[in-house]
Parts: C-alpha cells; structure tokens; sequence
C-alpha cells in the first residue's frame, strides 16, 4: 500500500498547492480549524489531535462572503462584478464526521431543485483526502448518527499508521489524480491498518424524528433550554449548521452585497420589521436549533443533519449537552 | 458525595419543601466527572441532581436575567464573583433583592470543565489547570453578599491583575495596534463573551440592533475590534471580573486584559473602584452614580 511519510507531509502539501487552494488542520495561539496552506502559513499543521476547535465548513462557506458589488446613482443601480470563488481546491486530513456534514452541506445548496451559485462555485472542485477515525474520543458519536467513521467517501482516504505515517488509498479518480502528483513522496509498503478502538458513546436516534413531530409544545424544553445562555458558539462550531443572513454595505455611489454566518440563537435571527419576533425568548430560540438538527432536517433530506463530532458538547460554556437532550426528550411520556 | 453537596442538598430541600423559594439554582453532573453543568431544580423530591464540586466555574449570576419579569422567589448558589454579579443585577434593578435567596460559596477556586473537556476529547494537547484561570487571580473568593453560607472561609489569591495590562501600555503604539488586530480577527462574533457577562444585562443589545445597525456583521478586524472595544467600554466600571467572557471564548481571546485595562483606567480616573462589592449608595459603578463633587470638569 501506498504510504504517505511523516516528515514529507509538508513536502506533499506544498505540491498540491502549486496547483490548488489547499486546506489543511491548523492550529492559530489557542484556536484551531481548517486554514489555507502556504510558504508562510497562518498557523502550525496539526495532525496530532482529533477534531479542531473550528469546522472546515469555512472552507465550502465563509463566514463572511461577498456576493456582488453594485453601483446605484438615484434609482439607477447596476451590478458591477458577481463574485464567484471557483476554482481548484483540496481539503487535506478532513475527519469522516465533518466530511459527512459537507454531504449535509450538499443536500442543502445543491439539491431540491436549488442550487446555490455560491457554494456551488468552492464545491464542485472540491477534493477530499479524508482521514478515517480509528481512535475516538470520549464526546465522539458520529457511530450513533450514521458516520461510517473507517470508509469516509473521499478522493483519497488516508490511515494513521502511527508517528504520523499515514496510508495513502485513493479511492476515485480524481484521487488517482492527486496520487499522480505525490509520485516522488508516497512510497510503497506492507502496512498492517490499526486496530479500531470501539466508540463509546453512543446515542439511538431511532424514531426521534417522528416522536418530536408532536413534541414542539411540550413543556420539557423549558427546563432542557434553561441552561443555554443564547450565545452562538454550538452553531459556529458545528460543522453542518448553514443558516446565513445577506447583508449590505455602501460606500458613497458604491456597495457590495456579503453574507455570513447567522445563529437561530440570535434574537436578530427572527427579528421582523414590524417588531415581531416569533422567537421572542431563548425557549423558542433553542427548541429550534434541536428540532432542526433532529426533526425537520431528517424530514425533509432524510438524513440526519448531526453528525456527532460532539464540538457543541465539548464547546459549550455553560454544558448543553445534545446526547442529554436526546436523552431526555426520549424519556418523555407522550401518552402522559 | 462531598460535605458541600450533602450541605447544598440539604438547604435547598429545607427552602423548596418550606415553600421559601420556587425554584434553586445550581449545578448537576454532566456526563462526563469533569463536567459539572447549571441547572434548576423546582421540586424537592429533585434535590440529589444538585453538587457542589470543582467544577461548578458558571457564574450563576448570568442567566438571572431570564428571571427579571417574573415574582416569584429564587434561591441561587453564589462564589465570590457570582455574588458580586448579583449585587450588580440589583444596583440595575435587573432583580430585586427581595427575589432573592443567595446560598454563598466559599469558594477555593474552580476547574474549568471546558478545558478538561478540550484536553479528554483530544481536540486540544494543553494540560488542563488545576484551578482555572480566571480564579488565579481572585480578590474575593468569599460572597459578598449572601443569606446562608458554604464552605470554609477562603483567603484572597495574589493581586496580579493588572500584570498583563501593565505589558500592553509597555508596547509602542503601533505594537499594541499590531496585537489588538491580531487577537480581534480571530472573533468569529458568537457573542458568547457578551451572554456570558453578567454586566451585560441590556434588554436590547446595541449589537442586536438593526435600526441603525451600529456593527456591521461582517467578520473582519475592523467590525470585530468595534464589536470588541464597545463591548469592553460598555462594562467599564461594571466589570465584576468574574472571567467568564474569557472562559467562554471560543478561540482563546484575552477579554479579561481588555477588562482590566478599563478597571485600571476607572481606577485612575475616579478613584479605586472594584464592581459590585456592596449595596450601599455610594458603590454604585462610577459612571453610574451623580457627584456633584466629579472630577470631570464638565459636571
């Protein structure tokens, strides 16, 4: 088998990015997440912990994105440049569990009979040298969510083999491709793959959806939502949450139309310009987030939109925790 | 089970079975040891969710404000910095004195389950601290204000809180534009410092208005260092340097060194002043209060 060395991984890098915005895991002081790899880059390579602080979600979807820029004199306007981020691009080391997400991702943008320009442009040529997860931590329960977490569907998939050797399997053509290039790095060896440590924790999903479909007034989330303190740090972690507002700036005659990331747990999320907000307290605001991770999405792309990488259980300042909210909203009695 | 849990089960049995209070605010195990989480028990017959351990870091003070247009009493478990978050809730009629049942906590410093959480998992290699950071420095481990009272009398920490801020006003000034920029582009404006902050209590807040929109909502380091400076400025004088901003940051920026730079600021400008230490009229926060004797000479 193919074997990509240690002490080359930098080298190989380097190649892919002569010819393509590359990706890699990264760590930034305190933060890490998924960051483009250069001669001069902005953090130091990580490949020696599980998942970052950040997804690589940045990456199909930045947190802040031009759409187009414009100019409007009186009631003349013109768009002046549509700004699509195409081209070549290599997410390097990705998990199964984030790379599941970026399926998610798909479903959304280009699928239904929508197709987002946007996104379309950063995906479709995308590839993806994945890592398959033998060793997962305690808040790992991609399993449970239905991550085969040793057989990501990758262009290449690569095996830890320890010291930061990696097994090299390209698994599509456009992964062929990529191997083609690594030519002088990747050397051939008798590899034995490890051993699968067993994931822990673990979670049935099971019937959820269809149980939360009569759950929505149920008085379990008041209790569920009163440790949640509404900031946003679970849905920017998170690896599939999209949800994006459009925004507007202008300078003078000039201007440009952006987006970026928005939160269901901001109250400006559902802000109305009359006044109303159909999500007025944090109740309304987190019953959201988990239905849409557990109920609504699983309804319309049948697929379940966690998929249990557990950076929201890991990340959350005051605990929420979505294994004990499944848990608890399984334990109601719906017949009580 | 620690003699502080049995004792904190114990008082918030007495109080819900009395009828005293309607419901306590405290902390129950997650699923993890490391992780001990808030949580609010209503029911009497719930008691033996409650502990009270090293991990109990959130400052309880923060969520009260979902509490503010209600009646009915709460009795809440309060550290040091927790307790001067409810003076401060008080001082801006956030939560009347007399809703309150304050059970206070000695307390010797806490562990941040965040950090425990970060290292267990394998999303981070540093070594989780013994005490948190946040408690390193902590003048007033002991409630400040309380009915009942937990634990052993604790001493002071060492005052090294102005250490770091002392560093920053060393650097020329194009240094200290160079590492704002630098701490300021990794926000990726989650706001969890501002929902974490018991200071921050507004009802609206100026980063969720739209009618003007103040702060663009672009990350970039321009609206991110407007979000960040107006944020900090707003607290000044208000700050109970409980640390939680900090704790709660996602990408590790040093909120508390931007905090603290304005409470030495406030310090100088008005006279020594730390939040939220008493009730009395004249600990209001000095942008607060009416002298007729301020040192601002338009007054």
């Amino acid at each position: 088998m193919k074997v990509l060395p240690s002490d080359k991984i930098r080298e190989a890098l380097n190649i892919l990015a002569g010819e393509a915005k590359v990706y890699a895991p990264m760590v930034q002081g305190d933060a890490s997440g998924y960051f483009q790899w250069s001669d001069n880059p902005v953090g130091e390579l990580l490949l020696d912990t599980l998942n970052t602080y950040m997804s690589p979600k940045n990456i199909v979807m930045p947190q802040t994105e031009d759409m187009y820029k414009f100019v409007a004199q009186g009631k003349d306007a013109q768009v002046t440049e549509v700004v699509y981020a195409g081209g070549p691009r290599i997410i390097f080391g990705i998990r199964s569990c984030d790379l599941q997400a970026l399926h998610d991702l798909d479903l959304v943008f280009l699928t239904k009979g929508y197709e987002d320009e946007f996104y379309k442009a950063r995906r479709q040529d995308l590839a993806v040298i994945a890592r398959a997860c033998y060793q997962p931590g305690p808040a790992c329960f991609c399993e449970s969510m239905g991550v085969d977490r040793l057989n990501p569907q990758a262009d290449v998939v690569m095996h830890d083999l320890g010291q930061q050797d990696f097994a090299w399997e390209p698994k599509t053509p456009k992964g062929e491709e990529i191997t083609a290039k690594l030519q002088g790095i990747l050397v051939e060896k008798d590899v034995t793959l490890p051993q699968a440590a067993e994931m822990k924790t673990k979670v049935d999903i099971t019937g959820l959806s269809e149980k939360l479909a009569g759950m929505f007034e149920d008085p379990a989330w008041d209790e569920l939502a009163s440790r949640c303190m509404n900031c946003g740090v679970c849905t920017y972690v998170c690896p599939s949450c999209y949800c994006f507002d459009i925004q507007v700036t202008t300078r003078g005659d000039a201007g440009g139309r952006f987006r970026c990331w928005d939160s269901c747990m901001y109250k400006e999320y559902t802000q109305m310009a009359g006044g109303h907000n159909p999500r007025e307290f944090k109740k309304e605001r987190f019953r959201q987030r988990f239905l849409h991770k557990l109920q609504y999405f699983n309804e319309r792309y049948n697929a379940n939109l966690c998929i249990g990488c557990g950076r929201c259980v890991i990340m959350c300042p005051n605990s929420v925790n979505i294994l004990e909210v499944i848990t608890k909203l399984k334990e109601v009695r719906l017949d009580a | 089970m620690s003699d502080n849990t049995a004792k904190a089960r114990e008082i918030a049995k007495k109080l819900l079975q009395e009828g005293t209070v309607a419901m306590v605010l405290g902390w129950e195990k997650g699923d993890e040891p490391y992780v001990s989480a808030p949580t609010v028990i209503r029911d009497a017959a719930d008691v033996d969710r409650l502990v009270l351990d090293e991990y109990c870091i959130h400052d309880r003070a923060a969520l009260l404000p979902d509490y503010r247009d209600r009646s009915e009493k709460i009795a809440i478990f309060a550290k040091g910095c927790d307790s001067r978050g409810i003076v401060r809730l008080i001082q801006d009629r956030v939560m009347p004195r007399e809703r309150l049942y304050i059970i206070g906590i000695n307390c010797p410093g806490m562990k941040d389950p965040n950090e425990y959480f970060r290292a267990a998992s394998g999303m981070s290699k540093a070594k989780p601290a013994e005490k948190a950071a946040k408690c390193l420095s902590c003048q007033y481990p002991n409630p400040v204000i309380y009915d009942e009272i937990v634990g052993e009398t604790q001493q002071p920490r060492d005052d090294k809180r102005f250490a770091e801020v002392d560093k920053i006003e060393s650097m020329s000034a194009d240094e200290r534009y160079e590492f704002f920029i630098k701490e300021f582009s990794k926000c990726i404006r989650c706001y969890a410092c501002r929902n974490a902050c018991v200071a921050c209590n507004c009802r609206t807040c100026i980063f969720d208005e739209t009618k003007p929109q103040w702060v663009g909502r672009s990350t970039d380091p321009v609206n991110n260092m407007l979000y960040q400076i107006v944020r900090s400025m707003h607290v000044a004088g208000r700050c109970v340097e409980c640390g939680e901003c900090e704790r709660a940051c996602p990408v590790g920026i040093p909120l508390m060194l931007f905090n603290r730079k304005l409470i030495k600021d406030v310090d100088q400008l008005f006279g020594p002043y730390q939040a939220g230490l008493s009730l009395e009229d004249d600990a209001l926060p000095p942008l607060s209060r009416y002298r007729v004797d301020d040192p601002d000479e338009f007054m």
